[in-house]
């Protein structure tokens, strides 16, 4: 096989060697197994069979074989990067235990549990499990960890070049070692004769697809290859292109940087010694999740098989979680304003669409909408609807202004009491305890909504979440952002430096209530019903926690922070007794155990309890949430840093226990 | 000190900032009382006086912090009364304060940006679309702070990104003055600019602060214990006890008044050069140490 | 009924669960005035009081008529599920502190709050699994006695539980004022590092106000169950909201502050049931459905003319 190809493709040095078959065996086995073991080669062989026998045309199918192709892609692309932005001073063998445990695990826990969430759950466990083992032999081995600072490698254009080289080999190789397994595999498959009618075709797929893969990698890597040079560290200055906000950092300023300043701004230069946290790397994961989720309602089929629609549903119901927690998040994370009783604007934006977009307009109005037209109103609703949440927002934060910390908490809590109430008592206009139904879904151009398919509301939301991610990104690098975090650390100062505090905090309380809005509108298109018993404190006391748990301020966090509760919450917790019950589970002997003792022991009725627990071992282990912003992190182990870093001086008289908090001078 | 800073301006001229009997009470403790002061543009006065003598509460009342119990203060002959903090600032006055109050967990250059707030527009409708002049709007307030973190030397801007909490005490004060200055004001209010500073650095800080008024035009109102800064920039002190103005003057007119060396170096005071070594301040034990001039 | 003995009555109830609000706030106002946490657990310590009296009543003494059991069994059951829950309140009342918030101490400010959050629900849902979903009633746990005089009707239990309540505030002013311990807390309260430093063992002295809150909570729970002989999982949470408003309404961290508080939102939710079902000038009707509604609303309107609440004081803040 060498001899066939140039020589440039060979690793010249020992050191690339050693970097090839380093990346390429860490992500052989993971792709492998999702090819061969799970479903990525079904995707792509049902795309295929769409395409040559009519028959089996479906649109989905395509699609799943089109996120297949870009699948292999993205992982072609992230191999060249990894392979060029690698210091090399980790580990082989400690990379591949890594990598075995952050992917191959996963995939094969949610392969067998058949259940994503469940799978993923069960992966965190082996994770948390397998972090403190590592720790334990680290301590045993008391083995030095990397230092901070990567190894500060100017590169020249030579060197830039040659790691540009160095990431088209990892990729071809892997892709090569990795077309030629699959063929292997493929070829077992044919000479026992498994693809009956469609065979010849088969055999030249498999041999077309085993010398197209190399290539794509050689030209895929050179991609990979040029992301990370472009992150390199430059000799001095901010170089040429100092407009742009992701300027490499010269050496020197890094140097100049405190420790863990530095080691912040290092996971973003190139070369660097854990690559897979670096910036660049997580651009390619950031489009694999891209991908994933606009394919999902296609793919799910394939990974988990059937009830696709049920668990489309609960991806949607999540959605808003989202949306929710990213719009407390500001008035929380951002203005550090406690908000207790959040649930009032998602309640508000409910019934805005509840009552305009259900029969209950004409009995309130007697306006007639014509049904076709009606579901379209939707779209403007939407925004009205935010609006008025928003409106709300400002006039409930306004008597706010005053209060300090607390009792702002509790005013907001009373707010969230009342308005569920006021909406509950005003049954003349919101039916009361009885709620609306028959609310409409939204419409739209070729899309058939009903209650029961989920597929247009996750698309729905999709959209939604997309667009509220992108305005919280938006204003938190913003002029108001940057108020609002200055709010939350100093008042005094941030109204010493021309914040208008007043108008701050409002602004705060008001995108936090629009975005509330949208959730509520959402909510009641979705669920085409509302009560007012459906909404209380704990309602906002959960979207606080999904706040809170993810990480204060950090965009990330609150994501995943309101995935992992209403994950936990909805979708594994009230899975426990169906697991208990199937004799195949983990926890079955478990819950036979407990059902000797208590006889009608339910999980059901102990999920509270066992998300309370969660709750607080979280916080406990966790106590800056799940994916801290950068910020909160340092707020936590401050003292740490103090020590490490005051360089040439004295106590500051602001330093605690100088004068008191209050007393400021 | 030269010769030419010691010039006191014409004070002929219509002051920046007069302050007219003011008062202020907390309870019965009367922190300022029937204070009159007036600053000239471009001027560099100093307030003097022993701990509580009002000093910082001056400062409160000037930017709105707090309200006077009774008196006016005007600035460009405009009453400041009844105005909130930040329209104190967008008036063109900003401050530092006496224990550093930056936002310790943004970076240098997100806290200078943040005493940009007044210059810039968007709204939060802006913020959110963004279009081009945002963009360049947030480009220009960049490069504008990190010009205002120049004016201490490349070495702040080494760091901009650098988050506040990690940076040496007097960084810390260079940034606090940068994002004062970043409001573009008239007048700076300088609370103890040099407080917990080495003498080298001492040095730097009263070198910065003429520059200052020399290269940028400002107007300085300083609060200082350290004679050494204060005798050297001053181009006119004032000297506060108990709430009450009880000298102002030349820097070497205070240095000769009676009443000032018996409020405040009691009878140990002599004359002797050394003397003016030492800062007015009564020091409480543990901050001696900060303090050896 | 005429309308004046159903006011009056009314009043009478008010002043009753007013006074177990102010039992239960005091926990709140303790907590909050010595480690600043919202304790969103302590309601449901409160709702554990009841669940041992509860259990203690009907498993232990099998309570089925009160009047036909003998004084000295009466007695003892009083006595003994008193204590009980008054101790094991207070003991759980430190196990929390220690496993949940003391973990805590130096994180940021919402994780202790969430923790606590956590803490709540996984005691109601402790009490879920024990009692069940529902309501549970007991027999009274007295026999019965009502005394009138005119328009006044008052039960024998609305008379212990005031007695008790005052008396038992009353202490605890007593044991924060004037005792060691209770110059500690304070000091505590006001300066955790300075009182540290002083000597003050301060790990304890929160313990102890645990302790002290969590008891207060749980023999607010046993005459809770005396007065109204019913509970379930899930009364923990409501009525510890109400404590924790009448703490704030008070004035957060000022005991006598949380008792008024406790009195005036007890007064505010049952004066609501004289709402006529029928208003004129076409007001919303029913008043007892606006009864939390009216006591949040007075909250806001309080905070909004007085920003820390009825007797809470100024901090000195200085600029
Ligand atoms: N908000 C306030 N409430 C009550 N008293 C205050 C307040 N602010 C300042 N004071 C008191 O007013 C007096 C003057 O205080 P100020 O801070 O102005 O003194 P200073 O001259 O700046 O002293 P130092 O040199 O220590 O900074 C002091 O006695 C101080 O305790
Ligand atoms: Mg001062």
């Amino acid at each position: 096989m060498a001899m066939l190809v140039p020589s440039q493709i060979l690793p010249q040095t020992g050191e690339t060697r050693r970097l090839l078959v380093k990346w390429v065996i860490a992500f052989l086995v993971p792709v492998l197994v999702f090819t061969l073991v799970w479903s990525g080669e079904a995707m792509l062989n049902a795309a295929l069979l769409a395409i040559f026998f009519p028959a089996n045309f479906s649109v989905s199918t395509l699609a799943a074989g089109l996120f297949m192709l870009l699948f292999y892609g993205i992982i072609l692309g992230l191999v060249g990067y990894l392979v060029a932005a690698d210091s090399g001073r980790q580990g082989m063998i400690d990379l591949w235990i890594s990598m075995f445990f952050f992917t191959v695990v996963p995939i094969l826990l949610i392969y067998i549990t058949a259940n994503l969430f469940v799978g993923l759950a069960a992966s965190v466990v082996v994770w948390v499990i397998y972090y403190y083992g590592r720790r334990l032999v680290q301590l045993f081995l008391s083995s030095p960890s990397l230092p901070p600072l990567p190894s500060l490698t100017v590169l020249d254009t030579e060197m830039r070049a040659t790691l540009t080289t160095r990431a088209r080999l990892g990729s071809f190789w892997f892709a090569l070692l990795f077309s030629l397994v699959w063929l292997l595999a493929d070829l077992l498959f044919y000479f026992t004769g498994q693809y009956g009618q469609a065979s010849l075709l088969f055999l030249i797929w498999i041999v077309l697809r085993t010398v197209l893969l190399p290539v794509a990698g050689w030209l895929l890597g050179g991609v990979g290859g040029q992301i990370a040079v472009r992150h390199a560290l430059q000799a001095n200055g901010n170089g040429g292109n100092g407009d742009r906000s992701d300027t490499p950092v010269s050496t020197r300023r890094l140097r100049l940087l405190s420790a863990t300043r530095a080691r912040e701004e290092a996971r973003d230069l190139v070369p660097n010694d854990l690559p897979l946290r670096s910036t660049g790397a997580r651009n390619f994961y950031i489009w694999l999740l891209v991908a994933l989720l606009l394919f999902y309602p296609m793919i799910d089929p394939f990974l988990f098989g059937a009830g696709t629609n049920a668990r489309l549903d609960n991806y949607a119901n999540a959605g808003y979680y989202v949306i929710l927690a990213l719009g407390l998040n500001i008035v929380v994370g951002f203005a550090g304003l406690l908000d207790l009783g959040y649930v009032a604007f998602f309640v508000i934006g409910a019934y805005t669409w509840a009552m305009v977009g259900s029969p209950q307009l004409t009995v309130l109005t007697g306006i007639r909408i014509n049904p076709e037209i009606w579901p379209w109103l939707f779209w403007p609703m939407l925004i009205v609807a935010a609006l008025i949440a928003a409106l709300w927002g400002v006039l409930l934060g306004a008597p706010t202004l005053r209060l300090r910390g607390d009792y702002l908490a509790i005013v907001t809590l009373g707010f969230g009491e009342i308005i569920p109430i006021v909406v509950q008592n005003l049954d003349k206009y919101t039916n009361g305890t009885n709620g609306l139904t028959g609310i409409y879904s939204p419409a739209f151009f070729g899309v058939r909504w009903n209650v029961s398919t989920s597929e247009p509301y996750y698309y729905l939301i999709l959209v939604l979440i997309a667009i509220v991610l992108l305005a919280n990104v938006r204003l938190r690098d913003s002029r108001i952002g940057r108020a609002w975090v200055a709010m939350r650390e100093d008042e005094i100062a941030a109204a010493s430096s021309g914040i208008n505090l007043t108008r701050t905090k409002l602004l705060a309380f008001a995108a936090g209530a629009f975005f509330s809005g949208i959730a509520g509108a959402y909510y009641a298109a979705k669920l085409s019903t509302v009560a007012s018993g459906n909404f209380s404190f704990s309602d906002s006391v959960i979207y606080l926690a999904m706040v809170v748990l993810g990480g204060l301020g950090s965009i990330p966090g609150v994501v995943v922070g309101a995935l992992v509760v209403y994950a936990v919450n909805v979708l594994v917790l009230p899975q426990l007794d169906a697991l208990g019950n199937d004799p195949t589970s983990i926890i079955y002997p478990i819950y036979t155990h407990i059902l000797q003792v208590i006889p009608n022991f339910s999980f059901s009725n102990i999920r509270n309890l066992i998300f309370g627990i969660i709750l607080v071992v979280l916080m406990i282990f966790r106590p800056e949430g799940l994916i801290p912003s950068t910020r909160r992190r340092r707020e936590l182990h401050r003292a740490e840093f103090e020590g490490a870093e005051i360089t040439s001086l004295d106590t500051p008289p602001g330093a605690p226990g100088f004068e008191s908090e209050i007393h400021v001078e | 000190m030269t010769a030419e800073y010691e010039q006191t301006p014409q004070p002929a001229r219509q002051p920046l900032l007069e302050l007219k009997q003011v008062t202020k009470h907390f309870g019965g403790l009367a922190a300022v009382q029937d204070l009159d002061l007036v600053v000239y543009p471009q001027e560099i006065v100093s307030i003097i006086g022993p701990n509580g003598a009002g000093k910082t509460t001056v400062f409160n009342l000037i930017t709105g912090i707090y309200q006077p119990t009774s008196g006016e203060i005007l600035f460009d002959g405009q009453p400041l009364t009844k105005l909130a903090p930040h329209k104190v600032v967008e008036r063109g006055i900003s401050r530092t304060f006496q224990n550093i109050r930056l936002f310790n967990n943004m970076t240098v250059l997100e806290n200078v940006l943040v005493g940009e707030h007044l210059s810039l527009k968007a709204s939060i409708l802006d913020a959110v679309f963004r279009p081009p002049w945002v963009k360049q709007e947030e480009e220009a307030a960049r490069r504008r702070a990190i010009e205002l973190l120049s004016f201490f030397g490349q070495h702040l801007v080494d760091r901009q990104d650098e988050y506040v909490i990690n940076l040496s005490y007097a960084d810390r004060r260079r940034v606090e003055i940068a994002r004062a200055l970043a409001s573009r004001p008239k007048l700076l209010l300088l609370d103890e600019p040099t407080a917990g500073m080495n003498e080298a650095e001492t040095m730097e800080a009263v070198h910065y602060i003429r520059r200052l008024r020399d290269e940028l035009h400002l107007t300085i109102l300083l609060i200082e214990h350290k004679l050494m800064v204060t005798m050297g920039i001053s181009d006119r002190i004032a000297v506060l006890d108990y709430g009450r103005k009880i000298a102002e003057g030349l820097p070497d007119e205070i240095r000769r008044d009676e009443r000032v060396i018996t409020a405040y170096l009691g009878t140990a005071a002599t004359s002797g050069r050394q003397t003016w070594q030492v800062t007015f301040r009564r020091q409480p034990e543990g901050e001696a140490s900060n303090h050896h001039e | 009924m005429d309308f004046l003995t159903k006011t009056i009555r009314l009043i009478i109830e008010g002043l009753v669960t007013g006074s177990i609000y102010s039992l239960v706030a005091l926990g709140y106002t303790m907590v909050y005035g010595i480690i600043e946490l919202i304790n969103f657990a302590h309601g449901d310590i409160f709702m554990m009081g009841t669940l041992v009296t509860l259990l203690l009543v009907t498993n232990v003494f099998h309570l089925s008529n009160a009047s036909a059991m003998p004084l000295g069994n009466l007695l003892l059951m009083l006595v003994v599920s008193f204590l009980a829950s008054t101790v094991i309140c207070a003991l759980l009342g430190v196990l929390i502190e220690r496993v949940a918030y003391r973990p805590l101490r130096n994180a940021p400010r919402l994780a202790p709050l969430i923790s606590a959050i956590g803490v709540s629900l996984a005691l109601e849902d402790t009490a879920k699994a024990i009692i069940g979903p529902s309501a549970v009633t007991t027999p009274p746990l007295i026999p019965l006695v009502n005394y009138s005089w005119g328009p006044i009707l008052l039960h024998n239990t609305d008379i212990i539980v005031l007695i008790v309540a005052v008396l038992l505030m009353v202490g605890l002013q007593w044991l924060v004022t004037s005792t060691r311990i209770g110059r500690a807390m304070r000091a505590v309260a006001q300066d955790r590092e300075a009182a540290a430093l002083m000597g003050v063992n301060v790990d304890q002295v929160i313990a102890f106000t645990f302790l002290v809150g969590a008891g207060i909570a749980g023999a607010g729970g046993f005459f809770f169950l005396l007065w109204s002989n019913d509970t379930s999982f899930n009364i923990g949470f409501e009525l510890g909201l109400f404590a924790f408003t009448a703490a704030v309404l008070g004035g957060i961290g000022n005991l006598v502050g949380a008792m008024l508080g406790g009195l005036a939102i007890g007064l505010i939710r049952s004066l609501m049931a004289l709402w006529p079902e029928t208003p004129p000038f076409g007001l919303p009707h029913g008043g007892v459905s606006w009864q939390d509604a009216a006591v949040f609303a007075i909250l806001i309107l309080i905070l909004v003319f007085r920003p820390t609440g009825l007797l809470g004081q100024q901090l000195a803040e200085k600029v």
